[in-house]
């Protein structure tokens, strides 16, 4: 059987349209702990300056890592520092608490979309309701674009962060370039 | 398609969500015990209700929360959504379908 070649999202990145770049890779650690436990909240303020933000689908940001909420006990801190030293100061700042610190970087790829195309783009690309009256920036949703699971997170006025499974990410990679083409044809 | 109002989330389409079947049911508090008729009945038989229907729903591409729905199962109209261990949401009092 021939072998198939694993074509990274970076082989399919050169041929992306202005508008949607693949960020470098950045630390992602999974958090999962007690919101109405003031011992775990207090700990992460102190260890990351993050207060972990309890309404659904919000972020919040600390000293070098944000937060984004995942579900009434999850968050995903993320950050450009570095992900084990992030989970060895969380392990020792958590330590006797019933909570779990995983570093899952490796989980996702990061796609950013920006620019005046960015919100049509998403827009046809999900079911999710991304017009501003509702979605708007620090905000971030759990949904399906172009039917793969993904954390949408919104960093501007008109700049996304995708993130989607690192295993499906050619496949959405193209899919938003896709999208973005109509936007690019010169008029 | 139906929107799904996630306790946690808010409406969502129902594409985000999966199918979790009759609400409400117990388990057993001591398998063991029972003889298989009985564990057949938990296990298997549903009440087939033609009306309104309290079932759990999981918000598998969000949040990943299991909670309850009460959907007719008719008209597909939706009443409410609560939380496991909430109390369901009052019916309409034009009921539309009888069980
Ligand atoms: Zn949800």
């Amino acid at each position: 059987m021939a072998e198939t070649p694993w074509i990274t999202p970076a082989a399919i990145a050169e041929t992306f349209p202005e508008g949607l770049k693949e960020l470098p890779p950045r630390a992602q650690v999974n958090l999962r702990g007690s919101v109405t436990d003031s011992a775990f909240t207090d700990a992460v303020k102190a260890g990351t300056g993050i207060a972990l933000p309890d309404t659904p689908n919000k972020t919040a940001a600390g000293t070098d890592f944000k937060a984004l909420w995942l579900s009434p006990d999850e968050w995903l801190l993320v950050g450009e520092g570095e992900a084990a030293s992030l989970v060895q100061k969380l392990e020792a700042a958590l330590s006797g608490q019933h909570v779990a610190v995983n570093d899952v970087s490796a989980n996702r790829t990061i796609f950013e979309l920006s620019g005046p195309h960015s919100h049509p783009a998403l827009m046809k690309s999900s079911e999710f309701d991304f017009h501003p009256r509702v979605f708007a920036p620090g905000d971030c949703v759990q949904t399906l674009i172009a039917k793969s699971q993904a954390i949408v997170e919104q960093t501007g006025e008109t700049a996304f962060h995708i993130y989607v499974r690192s295993s499906f990410s050619r496949y959405v990679g193209a899919w938003l370039a896709e999208a973005l083409a109509e936007y690019s044809v010169a008029e | 398609m139906l929107n799904i109002d996630c306790p946690w989330c808010g409406k969502r389409h129902e594409t985000e969500f999966r199918y979790g079947g009759e609400a409400h049911i117990a388990r057993p508090e001591d398998p063991a015990k029972l003889d298989d008729a009985e564990w057949a009945e938990f296990l298997f038989m549903r009440t087939n209700t033609k009306g309104y229907f309290a079932e759990r729903w999981l918000h598998s591409h969000g949040c990943r929360r299991w909670f309850n729905v009460i959907r007719h199962t008719v008209t597909h109209e939706i009443v409410g959504s609560y939380k496991m261990g909430e109390k369901p949401p009052k019916l309409p009092k034009s009921a539309g379908g009888a069980k």
